[in-house]
């Protein structure tokens, strides 16, 4: 069984903020999907989006409640295309309402940092080189 | 600003039980960042899950896991057809998990969903966007 895309639906107080947030940090939005109630963030055309939905629309969709963002369910990790790339969406985001939750870690082949974003959503970001992954 | 890849990471209680789950829905597993702690699920090209056990987990955040009882994601899944959507669904169901809504059909879209056997919402869907309704 293979997928052919993903979409991380995820809970936001304010869709307008998270357009903004997710605009500075350099992505584009899917406007087809897109109206008052959510966004959809193109992540990699074509493959990986991820919505953010006002709770009110969200709830509809799950017979659970909204986390209060207090806990964490998910993290999302997400390759980029070097080491600049890491630190400058980190940098961004934390210029932009987003918060640093961890340190930098290099562990030579993969490089990762992390953010928060406004509603709390856990962000790993990380660029790693295959190629130079230690054989055990 | 593109992404290359995604790692989706949810919190499991219990690793084998979890490999077995998604296997059965016919996921191949990436043995190679897999262990006891965690395992990887290759879901399609560049986008993969990793179920984490709840005590490795919290290591990576200064959160507490929830209980279970609250929604911070649900992940919508897409395949190329009407019958891989419907073949997931089975297969989850009959494995554990449990039905979450009817199964949608939009005509040019159709979608059904269930909560894995950690309760994690999954949504499946097969769309043709060249049937989309244009407004």
């Amino acid at each position: 069984m293979e997928i052919t895309d993903i979409y991380v639906n995820l809970p936001v107080k304010d869709v307008q903020k998270a357009r903004e947030f997710w605009t500075k940090l350099g992505f584009s939005i899917n406007e087809q999907f897109s109206d008052e109630k959510a966004i959809c963030v193109v992540m990699k055309e074509n493959h990986i989006y991820t919505m953010f939905l006002h709770e009110d629309f969200f709830k509809t969709f799950t017979d659970r409640p909204v986390a209060d963002g207090k806990t964490t369910q998910t993290l999302l990790a997400i390759g980029v295309n070097s080491r600049d790339e890491v630190d400058a969406m980190v940098k961004t985001a934390t210029e932009n309402g987003g918060s640093e939750y961890s340190k930098p870690r290099d562990h030579g082949w993969m490089y990762q940092w992390a953010f928060a974003d406004p509603d709390g959503h856990q962000w790993e970001v990380m660029h790693g080189d295959v190629s130079q992954i230690p054989s055990e | 600003m593109k992404i290359n890849q995604i790692y989706v990471n949810l919190p499991v209680k219990d690793i084998p039980k979890t490999k077995e789950f998604w296997t059965n829905l016919g996921f191949p597993v990436n043995e190679n960042i897999s262990d006891e702690k965690a395992v990887c699920f290759i879901l399609g090209e560049n986008i993969c899950v990793m179920f984490i056990t709840e005590e490795y987990f919290m290591t990576f955040s200064e959160r507490p896991l929830p209980n279970g009882d609250t929604t911070q994601v649900l992940v919508a899944l897409g395949v190329d057809s009407r019958e891989e959507v419907d073949k997931i669904v089975n297969a989850a169901v009959a494995n554990g998990a449990t039905q979450h809504e009817e199964p949608q059909d939009y005509g040019w879209m159709y979608q059904n969903s269930f909560w894995d056997i950690n309760g994690h919402g999954w949504n499946v869907t097969f769309a043709d966007m060249s049937q989309m309704p244009i407004e």
